[in-house]
C-alpha cells in the first residue's frame, strides 16, 4: 500500500478498493454474523476493534479458509509469515521434508489449503526434477513465498514462456506470411533442442509488457531485469528459483527476513513455543492460551515424526484426540 | 479462532435455511446499530484518507471503545476529590493523544483532509472540558499543549518553537474558538515545514556538510528569502506567484554569485546552523501575529 499523496487525488471507491478496506468490512460483518452470540456479548464495538487489530498485526489468517488467506496482499505476506513463525523450528533442526509434509504443515494453519500450491512450490525448489525429493525449509519458504503471493503473476508469466519455447512472441503481431514464418519457427525449435530455456532479453521485454497490465502486483521490474541481464538464456523454473531467492522481492514482501537471518530470532523462540504447543495439541481447539505448553517434550524431540500423527489424527477425527503416543520409533 | 472456522463450514452447509436466516441476520444488524457504525467508520477514513486504512479502523474502533469505557466515569465531574481529578486528567491526555493522531493523517498541503481532522481533533478536545467549564471552546491550557506537542512531533527543539508558540498560544482560562484553534495548528504545521526546509537550504549551501558555511552566502540567502515573504498586498494567488518567483531557484543563484564574486577565494567568516535557523524561523515568526 504505497500511496504516499496519491491517495489523495483517486476517487473513494478507488480508494477503498485500492486498500481493500471494504473487503476487511463486509469480512468483519460475516464473520460477526457466524458467531453473533459469541460477540454480541462480547460487545459490538469492541469486536470490531479486535477484528482490525488482528488485522493490522497479520495474525487474523490463523485457521481461516483458503480463500480468505489468498484475497488480499496482505492476508498472504501475513501467513507466510505466520507459516514462518510457528514452523521454523523445523529449519533450525535441519529437518528435510517432502511436499506433502510440507503440504501437512500448511493446512494445520488452513485446513483447506490446496495440495496443488505446494507442489508448485516444490517444483519451483527441485526445478520441476525428481519431485519426491527432501527440501530444507529455507528452500522451501522463499519459494513458497514466490509461489503464493505472486502466484498470478508467475501463471501468466508461464504463459508467455511456453509461448516464447514454442516460437511465438506472445507482444509482437505475428504477419502472416508464410515464407518468412516458417524457416523462423523452424530455427528456434532446433535452438531449444541444443539450448535450453529463451532468449533473456525477448522474455524481459514480454514480462515487462506483462508488469504493465499487473498494476503492483508483481515483483519489482529492477530486480526481474537484474536477474534476467545476467544470463544469456533462461528457463522458466530457472528464473523463478532466482527471482525466490533475491532478497530485494523478499523484503518487497516484507513477510520473511534475509535468509542469513531465517532461523534466527531469539526474541520469538518463546511465542513459538507457545504457539506450535497450541498447534500441536489440536489444530482444531480454540487459539486461546488455555492449554498451551501441557504436551510439549514428545513432539519437541522431533517434530517430524509427529507430523505424521498429527496428519493421522486430522484425518480421523476431529482433532479433540491428543497426539499421546511418541514412541513410533 | 478454530471455532470460527467449523461453524463457518457448517453455515455454509446449512444453506436451505438461507431465507429465514438472511432476514434474521438483517434484523440484527440494524438491531446492534452495525450500519450506522460501519457507515460512520467509513465516512471518517474516507475523509481521512489515511495511508494505513487498517491501521486507522483498528484506532478508531478502540477509540470508540475506550470511549464508551471511560464515558461514565469521566462524565460524572459531580463528586469531587483527588481520585476524580486524577481521572480526568487521565483522560485529558487521552484524547489530546487522540486529537494529535487525527492531526497526523494528513499532511497540511492536503487542505481539506487536514481541515477535516482538524476539527474532529477540536471537537475531541472542546468535549474534554465541557463538564467542568461548560463553555464553548477548547480551554486554553490544552490548546497550548497541543501546540507543543506538534511542534515536537514536528522535529522542532524547544528553543526553536518557543518564539512561535509564546505568539499563538493563549492563556490557560481562555476558550478558543474553532478558527483560532485551526490557525494555530496550521501555523505549527506550516512552521516545521518551514523549518524543515531551511535547514535543508543551509545543507546546500554549505556545500559540504563537515564545514559551516559562508556568513556572505547565508546572508545572501536569507535576504533573498526575506524579500519573498516580504509580498505586496493583494490576493492570495497572486502573493504565491510572486514569492515563488522571488524564491526562484535562479533568483537564489544569482544573490548568492554576486556575493561570491565580491568575496573571493578568501576564506571569510562563516556562519553554523543554528544561528541560520534562528535567523530562519524569525523571518516566519515576525510575519505571525500575537493572539493574546
Amino acid at each position: 500500500m504505497k500511496m504516499n499523496t496519491e491517495r489523495f487525488t483517486l476517487t473513494t471507491d478507488d480508494y477503498l478498493a485500492e486498500t481493500n478496506a471494504l473487503f476487511y468490512l463486509s469480512d468483519a460483518v460475516t464473520q460477526l454474523l457466524e458467531h453473533r452470540e459469541e460477540y454480541i456479548q462480547f460487545g459490538i464495538v469492541r469486536y470490531f476493534a479486535e477484528y482490525f487489530t488482528s488485522v493490522k498485526n497479520g495474525n487474523h489468517v490463523l485457521f481461516r479458509e483458503f480463500n480468505y488467506i489468498k484475497a488480499t496482499p496482505h492476508n498472504r505476506a501475513s501467513f507466510i509469515h505466520i507459516f514462518w513463525k510457528c514452523f521454523r523450528q523445523i529449519g533450525k533442526n535441519g529437518d528435510l521434508l517432502t511436499v506433502l509434509e510440507y503440504s501437512s504443515l500448511l493446512q494445520l494453519l488452513c485446513p483447506d489449503f490446496p495440495t496443488e500450491m505446494v507442489q508448485n512450490t516444490a517444483r519451483i525448489v527441485l526445478m520441476d526434477d525428481a519431485m519426491d525429493c527432501l527440501m530444507s525449509l529455507a528452500d522451501f519458504i522463499y519459494s513458497f513465498q514466490l509461489q503464493f503471493y505472486y502466484e498470478e503473476f508467475l501463471e501468466s508469466v508461464l504463459v508467455i514462456y511456453e509461448d516464447l519455447l514454442e516460437g511465438k512472441n506472445p507482444n509482437t503481431v505475428i504477419v502472416p506470411t508464410s515464407s518468412s514464418a516458417e524457416p523462423l519457427s523452424s530455427t528456434v525449435s532446433e535452438e531449444t533442442d541444443t539450448q535450453e530455456g529463451v532468449d533473456s532479453s525477448v522474455f524481459l521485454e514480454c514480462i515487462n509488457g506483462l508488469c504493465e497490465r499487473f498494476k503492483h502486483k508483481h515483483p519489482s521490474v529492477s530486480c526481474i531485469k537484474e536477474i534476467l541481464e545476467s544470463n544469456l538464456r533462461v528457463s522458466y523454473y530457472s528464473f523463478l528459483m532466482a527471482l525466490a531467492k533475491h532478497e530485494g522481492i523478499s523484503q518487497d514482501i516484507g513477510a520473511l527476513p534475509n535468509r542469513s537471518d531465517l532461523l534466527i530470532d531469539p526474541e520469538m523462540d518463546q511465542e513459538l513455543e507457545r504457539l506450535v504447543a497450541q498447534v500441536a495439541i489440536s489444530p482444531t481447539s480454540n487459539s486461546s492460551s488455555s492449554a498451551a505448553g501441557l504436551k510439549e517434550p514428545p513432539r519437541k524431540a522431533s517434530p517430524r515424526k509427529s507430523l505424521h500423527q498429527r496428519r493421522r489424527i486430522e484425518m480421523e477425527s476431529d482433532g479433540s484426540t491428543e497426539e499421546t503416543d511418541s514412541s513410533e520409533n | 479462532m478454530a471455532e470460527k472456522r467449523r461453524s463457518g463450514v457448517g453455515a455454509a452447509v446449512a444453506d436451505s435455511g438461507k431465507a429465514g436466516k438472511a432476514e434474521s441476520d438483517e434484523e440484527l444488524l440494524a438491531q446492534a446499530g452495525v450500519g450506522l457504525l460501519l457507515r460512520d467508520a467509513l465516512l471518517k477514513l474516507v475523509e481521512a484518507r489515511s495511508e494505513d486504512p487498517i491501521g486507522f479502523l483498528a484506532e478508531h474502533f478502540s477509540n470508540l471503545v475506550s470511549e464508551a469505557e471511560s464515558g461514565p466515569g469521566g462524565g460524572a465531574g459531580a463528586e469531587d476529590g483527588p481520585k476524580q481529578e486524577e481521572q480526568s486528567s487521565a483522560e485529558e491526555q487521552q484524547q489530546l493523544s487522540r486529537a494529535l493522531w487525527h492531526l497526523s493523517l494528513a499532511h497540511h498541503s492536503q487542505r481539506s483532509a487536514f481541515n477535516n481532522n482538524i476539527r474532529v481533533a477540536y471537537d475531541l478536545l472542546t468535549l474534554c472540558g465541557s463538564s467542568r467549564s461548560g463553555s464553548g471552546g477548547v480551554q486554553g491550557r490544552l490548546y497550548t499543549e497541543m501546540l507543543q506537542c506538534l511542534c515536537s512531533e514536528g522535529g522542532l527543539s524547544g528553543t526553536t518553537a518557543a518564539p512561535l508558540l509564546r505568539r499563538i498560544r493563549c492563556h490557560d482560562y481562555e476558550a478558543v474558538p474553532y478558527e483560532l484553534f485551526r490557525q494555530g495548528v496550521l501555523t505549527c504545521a506550516a512552521f516545521a515545514d518551514y523549518i524543515r526546509k531551511s535547514q535543508c537550504l543551509y545543507a546546500a549551501v554549505a556545500s559540504r556538510p563537515e564545514r559551516p558555511a559562508e556568513r556572505a552566502l547565508c546572508r545572501a540567502v536569507l535576504g533573498t528569502l526575506e524579500e519573498a515573504l516580504d509580498t505586496s498586498h493583494g490576493a492570495d494567488s497572486a502573493r504565491f506567484l510572486e514569492a515563488s518567483a522571488k524564491i526562484s531557484p535562479a533568483k537564489l543563484a544569482r544573490a548568492m554569485a554576486e556575493v561570491h564574486v565580491t568575496s573571493k577565494l578568501q576564506e571569510g567568516p562563516t556562519m553554523d546552523a543554528r544561528e541560520f535557523e534562528d535567523a530562519a524561523a524569525a523571518l516566519f515568526i515576525a510575519r505571525v501575529r500575537v493572539v493574546s
